[in-house]
């Protein structure tokens, strides 16, 4: 693959991952789910 | 007979799942990889990321949030900011329902592909590659020559669309616990397709040289206002908002349950998938492109052209477990099309039917699906791909689904009060949103929409008819933006037989 093509995947999955991990470290800190 | 208590979902991670799976759709394969790849590779994800956080993240919390607020469907919602809005929650209904009727139809071509998959009926080897686009245009939908010749109906799709109704029956007539059990299971094996598809993909010749073309950045594109269209485009189409579904979805959340998480990690999700599926169909352009000795540019990389003529080249110039390869491709299709189906019809239509009508889910189920099927027929004709796919496409699922969108996020933003959604929004969820959100909805949203309905709609199809069709049928487009709108209107004047359930 290219430099750039190199790149873009790296940074593209580290926003993914990186996103997610920190809403799923968050789970449970405010709402409840049973009523 | 009034609705006494509301449809739950059992759980957070039905939820999440189910709101996943109403986002992953077949755009996610043959949409996001097609515009990445024509709007400067790696250098669209730049303008994609920032739709996905200006534009879509504070939209689908609103939609959320209000469907929460209320405890009603999109109808229910704008009823309750005030009785004159109600048809503002009828109109993405009508989206919803329309584009359910096609959709569904894609859905039967799949399953098609997944029984022709078996004997690869379209060939293997040249002679396969070859027959891969008369197979689909003249065996599968008989193509007539043009949309004033509807033909006849083509059987094996209306046996399909039959199927594909009566999946969905089964999966939706139980409501919202069902379909949250249900979604985990057709989210996650897709996923589990697309991987094994990404494997296929990369131990083809060729591949890197596809992944090449998918991602290499080209930053020079950052100053083509088409990029910037392109991204905010997809982001609008890609997390199912606007289509009425999303509020509902929201409604059948807990009142102390969190919302902006969820949107988070359900836009989050949505994206990723996107992404992932790009490798897997360029992997596989890639082994196209080197098997046939052919440049990127005669390659179909997009829509139903990918789907059903290049993939099916693919699979045919396979070296080896062709017929595997299809049956795996065109199922993850239809299971991609199913999760989005019913949230279209469930979320979108039978909910608000349920709400506003106080009819049972059995009988709102029956009744949508009936009717859904019966006008889903129309495309299961010679003609059907001119109407449902492009015609009626374009009237719904992008100026409806955008022009209800923009005008959603202006009434909740100013009428009903932003603010007012955000503290509601932060009193119980996991993750607190700052008064930036209220621009967002205010004005950010809504220009980011009319931007897209402007330069990607108006202008260019006022200039020439769409999509080279004579202006008759061109011109429907605008009719059917019309009907619904006095339709939705129509429904406001009717009486609400169901209490309003809200705070």
């Amino acid at each position: 693959m290219t430099t750039g093509a190199i790149i873009a995947t790296v940074i593209m999955w580290a926003i993914f991952i990186g996103g997610l991990s920190f809403c799923l470290s968050r789970l449970g800190r405010g709402g409840e789910w049973k009523e | 007979m009034a609705q006494l208590t509301r449809d739950r979902w059992t759980g957070r991670v039905p939820f999440i799942f189910a709101a996943i799976g109403s986002a992953i759709g077949l755009g996610n394969v043959w949409r996001f990889p097609y515009l990445t790849y024509e709007y400067g590779g790696g250098a669209f994800l730049i303008p994609w990321i920032i739709g996905l956080i200006i534009l879509g993240i504070p939209w689908m919390m609103m939609e959320f949030g209000m469907g929460r607020f209320f405890q009603r469907s999109a109808p229910g919602v704008f009823e309750g900011i005030g009785k004159k809005w109600e048809w503002l929650g009828w109109w993405p209904v009508f989206v919803a329902f329309l584009i359910v009727t096609y959709y569904t139809v894609v859905i039967a071509w799949a399953l098609h592909y997944v029984v022709s998959s078996f004997s690869v009926a379209w060939g293997i080897g040249e002679a396969g590659a070859k027959g891969a686009a008369p197979f689909f245009f003249e065996k599968v939908l008989n193509l007539s020559s043009g949309p004033e010749v509807l033909g006849g109906l083509q059987w094996p799709l209306v046996a399909g669309l039959a199927f594909a109704w009566i999946v969905l029956f089964f999966i939706m007539f139980r409501g919202a616990r069902a379909i949250g059990r249900v979604s985990i299971w057709l989210v996650c094996i897709p996923w589990l397709l697309l991987i094994i598809l990404l494997i296929r993909g990369l131990t083809l010749p060729g591949a890197i040289d596809g992944l090449n073309y998918y991602l290499t950045p080209d930053l020079n594109a950052l100053r083509n206002i088409d990029v910037w269209f392109g991204a905010f485009s997809q982001i609008a189409f890609t997390l199912s908002l606007g289509m009425a579904g999303m509020f509902a979805y929201g409604s059948f959340v807990a009142k102390k349950a969190d919302v902006t998480n969820n949107a988070l990690i359900t836009s989050f999700s949505n994206c990723a998938t996107s992404f992932f599926a790009g490798f897997a169909v360029f992997s596989t352009v890639g082994f196209i492109m080197q098997a046939l000795n052919i440049p990127v540019g005669e390659v179909s990389v997009a829509s139903v052209g990918l789907a059903f003529v290049s993939y099916p080249v693919a699979i045919s110039m396979m070296p080896g477990a062709n017929a595997v390869v299809g049956v795996i491709f065109f199922l993850c299709l239809f299971l991609l099309g199913t999760t989005s189906a019913y949230f279209l019809a469930y979320g979108g239509v039978i909910s608000p039917i349920m709400d506003k009508f106080g009819l049972s889910r059995v009988k709102a189920t029956s009744i949508v699906c009936v009717i859904a099927f019966l006008i889903g027929l129309i495309f299961t004709t010679r003609g059907g791909l001119y109407w449902g796919p492009d015609i009626l496409d374009r009237a719904v699922s992008f100026y409806g689904l955008l022009i209800t969108g923009a005008l959603s996020c202006i009434v909740v933003g100013w009428v009903f009060g932003a603010k007012k959604v955000r503290e509601h929004l932060n009193e119980t969820s996991d993750i607190k949103i700052g008064a930036w959100w209220d621009w967002m909805i205010k004005i950010v949203v809504p220009a980011g929409l009319l931007f897209v309905v402007i330069y990607g709609g108006f202008m260019k199809d006022i200039a020439e008819p769409y999509g080279g069709y004579p202006l008759w049928a061109a011109s429907m487009i605008w009719v059917i933006l019309v009907v619904t709108l006095i339709l939705s209107f129509v429904l406001q004047a009717v009486k609400t037989r169901t209490p309003q359930g809200g705070e």
